[in-house]
């Protein structure tokens, strides 16, 4: 990585106002244009996405290779991570109902094909159904997930991709102690931990803490910033809590935020400590609520990055 | 931007309106958000009254307490200095100058104007910028025809106020605008002729001279020794209706209101169907080694980051400018 440990990827939410009203960069060639155009601009290297663009990338574009190729072509490096945001449903697609599994193994035998023609480092995934589809959260069922995603990460490896786990606060799977016994059923050669900062933060975990105790299978972050921790029944509601809780309205802010609950301080001299090496995702999704814009969120994410947190480790 | 030539960006895009722009955490923001295009040093456009407290040098020390404690402020937000600050006397401002409206086109304004033109040379002076970036004159529409009389009387309004920058030891640039009533190349000629070029220089706008109907390559290459001022943007249209005759032009024209309803002229750097030949007149400030500073401005065009961002992009991308 010529003497950088680490290098910025961008999670890429994104919104903006044409013509035709409020879009996101995958409206049309123009708009994405200008959304990678942003993106280098301000010093980040690469971007990570969602497995649902998959389809635009090969009606727009032409698959994920020529994508990439879009992507390069306006000064970044790749395409670092996808998103699998599954539609979980009990029905079909819940890791902790054993008899669904064969549904989600295949699911990701077709999934990894489609990835092939690019190498990605993660495929992240959320480990759970929605909170509410799982409760009670018994150690059953913790242990019914983590043979699923022992299996599910056998598949990904056979493709080069890690795959890494992303615990929302309104996932299954989002206490300190649900997470611990999560870890402690899965192989760490075929599930990784992917972390958000501001995730753990909204369900009461400390980050940094999380991060320390299961260094050696972190694969990735998600640095961004949140003022609120989830109190009641907030990751209880339907369909998302992340839209629907009734105490916030916005959970999420970039990096450096006025009373941001995150301490990237520590976080960074963690991530430096534990000598990792690699890349780190910014993210600040539905940075447009309440009056936020995508680009400035974005701009001054990686001012701090470059002021703040360079200067713990670069 | 680190080059051989300077590169500064400018606020004015940023503050749309008196109340928008003066919570010091939004203007963090906005530095912010420059310094990570890229850019070190900025140039401020002047204001008026209480709510401009990042536009009007005495509400500006009146927030920061003096020079120094503005530059802290900026430098907060790693943002280093100050390249410039630009000033129109035509415009009327509230309670600093009692909402008069005056114009260098007429001479019995013009010691108001140089009284006027006090508290910039002093701020400039003290946070180290280059430049007092001037609107020379009002608009067209405004103003009465100016034959050579009447621009060498505007000539003279500046050679005064070029007098006191001189002596504070900064710069004065004149910048002509697209509804400016010196409007051709002949005009603005004349104007330069009118003043002294040991005091007075040119700031060249490469849209505005592009929709006022001037080559800005051309006329840079024609005037290089008078140049001491840059503005960089890009536009769609050039003014091929006189439409700058319009009444009310600043309405009319530029925000489309009548004419060819027209209702964004200006553009970032690389704008599909741009007109101004960005790279030819970059490449011409270095052929002349163009020494002052290039300020790359979004005016009011768009969304104000976005805009920097991908004006940061095109001097990376296109013309090969290292961030730092």
């Amino acid at each position: 990585m010529n003497q950088q440990n680490i290098k910025w990827s961008y999670m890429d939410h994104w919104r903006s106002n044409g013509p035709s009203g409020p879009v996101d960069q995958w409206h049309s060639h123009k708009t994405m244009s200008a959304f990678l155009k942003q993106i280098k601009a301000t010093g980040f290297d690469a971007i990570d996405t969602f497995d649902f663009r998959i389809w635009q990338m090969y009606g727009d574009y032409g698959g994920p290779a020529k994508y990439q190729e879009m992507v390069q072509d306006n000064g970044l490096e790749r395409i670092v991570n996808t998103f699998h945001a599954a539609d979980y449903d009990v029905r079909n697609y819940a890791p902790h109902i054993p008899a669904t599994h064969e549904y989600i193994l295949e699911d990701f035998r077709v999934t990894m094909g489609r990835w092939s023609e690019i190498q990605l480092d993660n495929i992240i995934v959320m480990p759970a159904t929605l909170y509410y589809d799982m409760e009670p959260v018994t150690e059953d069922k913790l242990k019914y997930t983590a043979e699923c995603w022992n299996k599910v990460g056998e598949i990904t490896a056979g493709f080069g991709v890690k795959l890494t786990c992303h615990h929302e606060f309104f996932c299954g799977i989002q206490s300190e102690a649900d997470i611990e016994t999560f870890y402690s059923y899965t192989d760490p050669q075929y599930v990784s931990l992917f972390v958000d900062t501001a995730q753990h933060c909204i369900a009461g975990v400390d980050p940094v803490a999380l991060y320390n105790r299961h260094a050696h299978r972190v694969s990735g972050f998600h640095f961004k910033d949140t003022r609120n921790v989830a109190t009641g029944d907030d990751h209880r509601h339907r369909p998302d809590s992340e839209i629907m809780a009734p105490t916030t309205g916005k959970w999420f802010y970039e990096m450096g935020t006025d009373q941001g609950l995150v301490d990237f301080a520590a976080m960074m001299t963690a991530v430096r400590d534990n000598g990792y090496r690699g890349w780190i995702s910014v993210e600040h999704d539905k940075a447009n609520k309440e009056g936020g814009d995508y680009s400035e969120s974005t701009a001054i994410s990686r001012w701090y990055a470059k002021n703040v947190l360079e200067e713990i480790y670069r | 931007m680190r080059d051989t030539l300077r590169w500064a960006y400018a606020l004015n895009q940023w503050n749309v309106r008196l109340d928008v722009f003066v919570r010091h955490e939004d203007q963090q923001r906005a530095l912010k958000t420059v310094s990570a295009c890229g850019f070190d040093t900025i140039e401020l456009a002047s204001g008026t009254g209480r709510w401009d407290n990042i536009s009007r040098p005495e509400v500006i020390l009146l927030n920061h307490g003096s020079h120094a404690g503005f530059l802290d402020f900026l430098r907060r937000a790693s943002v280093q200095g100050v390249s410039s600050m630009f000033w129109d006397p035509q415009a009327p401002a509230e309670e600093e100058e009692g909402y008069a409206f005056r114009s260098t086109a007429n001479p019995a304004d013009a010691d108001a104007i140089v009284e006027w033109s006090k508290p910039f040379v002093d701020f400039v002076a003290g946070v180290g910028a280059e430049q007092l970036v001037v609107r020379p004159v009002g608009s067209a529409w405004m103003t009465p025809p100016l034959d050579g009389d009447g621009i060498k009387r505007i000539g003279d309004v500046w050679n005064r106020i070029g007098e006191l920058t001189s002596a504070s030891g900064v710069g004065l640039a004149l910048h002509y605008d697209c509804l400016g009533a010196v409007h051709t190349a002949e005009e603005l000629t004349a104007l330069l002729d009118a003043t002294d070029p040991a005091s007075v220089g040119l700031a060249l706008d490469t849209a505005e001279f592009t929709v006022g109907g001037i080559d800005p390559v051309t006329y840079y290459r024609e005037h290089a020794d008078r140049v001491t001022h840059i503005h960089l943007k890009d536009t769609r249209y050039a003014d091929t209706g006189d439409e700058y005759r319009m009444p009310g032009a600043e309405s009319t024209m530029l925000k489309g209101g009548a004419g060819r309803r027209i209702e964004r002229w200006f553009y970032e750097l690389g704008t599909e169907g741009g007109l101004v030949d960005v790279r030819a007149f970059v490449a011409a400030l270095r052929e002349h080694e163009y020494s002052g500073w290039v300020v790359v401005e979004s005016d009011h065009g768009g969304n104000p980051a976005e805009l920097a961002m991908l004006n940061s992009w095109y001097l990376q991308h296109e013309l090969g400018i290292p961030k730092s």
